[in-house]
């Protein structure tokens, strides 16, 4: 007996349970997932109802659809390694709150983790209690899972595999415990299998029974093992996992996907799981990746950047919907993978006499929606760019700053107001000065104008700029004066009405 | 009678009557109405004090009539008090280098650049969907709900009036709920008037002269405002009535260089 104390979760038809986990609305169907290559797939795993069905694994994809056709109902899903790969990170984030060692015993298509739970009591209570919180916790995750606590590492991991819920064997008691479970519990090779099969050995207690001496001269050193096993005395050498902290989720969907709804009803699910992953470690979400895979092998990318670090899970749902619906795929969804990066939580000092500003999580939503309406590159802090071509300028992201108090003064500068693009106007020049001028719709005449201010600059480059600008008094028939800017565009040798002073 | 015999006697009759009819004489306490400068003295004295806060105001005029310079330098003078902005660009007219040379701080204000006819399909459907107006209303809408900015400016001075004029009332009267709620000055920018009855001031701009130095530089102009409506002037709690006095309604003021 050793000093130890092991708790072994393990998720059985690991391959179904981390497709269903983030579909809600497969997890009353039953399941079956394949996995090889067309046309020789089998099924790999399956879940209850399926079984209940008649599903097992091994079976063709032939004699899985037979089975849909006779039963009805059964979906035929294949199998997702990406998917199992997001989802045990995800179980392994899970189990990582209760006890920092853990060591990885999966087998086949389960999934299973023991840990080193000794001295975690005044954490978590007894034995039974950590595991009920450990059960809850990895079934709000989306797993469902059978868990065995055992002083010995082997007897939880067996008692895991055999039974379904919660098992507390206690020190001392593994070998009763483990003596009605089947042989085939122990990964015994062929030829052990098959002698134990002819000595009618069935279980573990008859294997336990056996003298130690006669099994190792008739099998070798290596039924001492088995032996050791089955009396849940082997003793093992813990060899401690780190876990990588990664925030990421990843669905494969059945069919293509176009409806945003869909989407979003996954997607609602995948954010659920990353914001409950960074709020263990007591951190919040900074940013969202939000990769689409797209038939003809195209793929869509969007990222979701709040203001502040959220874990509220509604704000971040609604900014991935306003984000797809601003820059929707262009063709059908075959994957949705969610890349998140962890940041502090948001906490904002407000200061009593500061000013009002907008609240970022609102600002970020308000700002979402904007865009949904102008468009993208359309919404944001106007940046003037350090050259001097005039009229230069590029957006950029919005983010309410509260700067110090500063006391404007100074007379006020004539504006201009800007036609994008700039109209083409026909002129009449008098004495090299605009006397007129069409603009397509009215003539006017000009009362005084003032120039040229002639500018030019980048002749090295494509965007190249040499023009003639005239500040231009012009009165037209029936209509209020006009302060305006017309420029001339040497390149070209033409005329346009670029703003009006306002 | 004189004009301080009357005070003295109006107060000896307050007193007199104040525990039998206590508001018998006293004008009720009325909500003080906050407003914020425009940076443009002859502007604030024509305003008495600037443009009112948590309301709607509109500044009218035709092109180069100063309207645009005169919301620049109020949202100059808005950021600088550390508040954010926000500018609504119904026909993408807005200049930021003429914002940033009145002393706007660009990163405190978000510009909503609502867009023309787009090119592609996908755009032209949007386009079709969300007229510029239309644009502009929404993003009006949402920037008041979401609360916190200092000034927002609805700017429909390239938008004819024909069209500001169609925008239903029961939206400006939304507008003006919204703005009394998150305590935002909504300014409109525009031809003509439109907001209506939900303006808590109109402002009618007019260009008056050039300012030419040397014959030569167009430096600015004389720009004339005149006070077309006020809603209600900026009143202190517990103040009596001020006595009556022709206020005036017409201020005048220039600019600076050119932007």
């Amino acid at each position: 007996m050793s000093d130890g104390l092991y708790a072994c979760v393990r998720a059985a038809e690991f391959p179904s349970q981390a497709l269903l986990r983030l579909r809600p609305d497969l997890q009353s169907l039953p399941i079956v997932v394949l996995e090889g290559r067309a046309p020789l797939e089998q099924v790999c795993s399956m879940n209850r109802l399926a079984r209940r069905q008649g599903a097992a694994a091994d079976m063709t994809r032939l004699e899985a659809e037979s089975l849909a056709g006779q039963s009805g109902g059964l979906r035929l899903l294949p199998r997702s390694l990406e998917g199992e790969a997001a989802a045990r990170a995800a179980m392994l984030e899970c189990v990582a709150t209760f006890s920092p060692r853990i060591e990885e015993a999966s087998r086949q298509t389960a999934c299973a983790f023991v840990l080193d739970i000794r001295g975690t009591e005044r954490l978590f209570g007894p034995p039974r209690a950590l595991a009920e919180r450990l059960r809850t916790a990895l079934s709000a995750a989306g797993f469902l899972t059978s868990i065995a606590v055992s002083a010995n590492y082997h007897a939880a991991r067996i008692m895991a595999a055999a039974s379904r819920g919660i098992t507390v064997i206690p020190a001392g008691d593994e070998e009763p415990a483990l003596a009605k479970l089947p042989l085939a519990l122990l990964e015994t090779s062929i030829d052990q299998g098959e002698t134990l099969s002819i000595w009618g050995i069935r279980t573990l207690g008859e294997l336990a029974a056996l003298p130690l001496a006669d099994l190792v001269a008739r099998m070798g050193q290596s039924a001492s093992t088995l032996h050791k096993l089955a009396h849940g005395t082997h003793p093992h050498t813990f060899q401690p996992i780190e876990a990588a902290f990664s925030l990421r989720e990843f669905c494969e969907f059945e069919a293509p996907v176009e409806q945003m709804d869909s989407l979003l009803f996954v997607g609602a699910r995948m954010i659920d799981s990353l914001v409950q992953r960074a709020a263990t470690r007591a951190m919040s979400l900074a940013s969202v990746d939000v990769h689409l895979e797209l038939e003809g092998k195209r793929a869509h990318r969007l990222t979701i950047r709040p203001a502040l670090p959220s874990i509220d899970r509604k704000f971040l749902l609604k900014l991935m919907q306003l984000e797809i619906a601003a820059s929707p795929p262009p063709a059908a969804v075959l994957s949705l993978t969610l890349s998140a990066e962890a940041g502090q939580s948001s906490k904002v000092q407000l200061g009593l006499f500061a000013p009002q500003t907008p609240e970022p999580s609102r600002l970020d939503v308000t700002i979402a929606r904007l865009k949904a309406i102008a468009g993208e590159g359309r919404v944001g802090t106007p940046v003037l760019e350090d050259v001097h071509c005039a009229g230069c300028f590029h957006m950029s992201d919005f983010a309410a700053e509260n700067t110090p108090v500063e006391e404007q003064t100074g007379q006020p500068r004539m504006a201009l107001r800007r036609l994008r693009p700039p109209l083409a106007v026909r002129v009449v020049l008098s004495a090299d000065q605009p006397a007129g001028f069409f603009d397509g719709r009215q003539s006017y005449k000009v009362t005084a104008s003032f120039g040229p201010w002639r500018s030019s600059g980048c002749w090295w480059a494509m965007d190249s700029w040499d023009s003639d600008e005239w500040d231009v008094l012009a009165q037209s028939q029936g209509a209020a004066p006009l302060a305006c800017l017309l420029v001339m565009d040497r390149g070209k040798n033409e005329w346009r009405l670029e703003a009006f002073y306002d | 009678m004189s004009t301080r015999s009357a005070t003295a006697l109006r107060l000896e009759i307050e007193h007199a009557m104040e525990r039998s009819f206590p508001a018998a004489l006293t004008p009720l306490q009325r909500t003080m109405h906050e407003t914020a400068p425009s940076g443009i003295a002859e502007v604030d004295a024509l305003l008495e004090g600037g443009l009112p806060v948590g309301a709607i105001g509109e500044v009218t005029g035709p092109e180069s009539s100063g309207r645009t310079t005169l919301v620049l330098s109020f949202l100059a003078q808005r950021t600088a008090a550390g508040q954010v902005c926000a500018w609504v660009d119904a026909d993408d007219a807005f200049d930021p280098e003429s914002a940033a040379a009145n002393g706007i701080h660009l990163r405190q204000l978000l510009w909503v650049r609502c867009r023309k006819n787009g090119k592609s399909a996908q755009q032209r459907q949007a386009a079709k969907l969300f007229a510029q107006l239309d644009q502009a209303l929404r993003a009006t809408d949402l920037l008041l709900q979401a609360g916190g900015f200092g000034a927002i400016v609805l700017d429909l001075g390239d938008t004819a009036a024909e069209h500001a004029r169609r925008i239903p009332l029961a939206t400006w009267f939304r507008f003006r709920q919204a703005a009394d709620r998150a305590r935002t000055c909504l300014v409109v920018l525009a031809e003509t008037g439109c907001a209506q009855s939900s303006a808590a001031v109109t402002l009618e701009c007019a260009a008056l002269r050039p300012v030419i130095a040397g014959e030569t530089v167009l430096r600015g102009f004389h720009f004339e405002v005149r006070r077309e409506w006020q809603r209600f002037t900026p009143f202190v709690m517990g103040q009596k009535k001020p006595p009556a006095c022709v206020r005036p309604a017409i201020g005048v003021w220039d600019t600076g260089q050119m932007g």
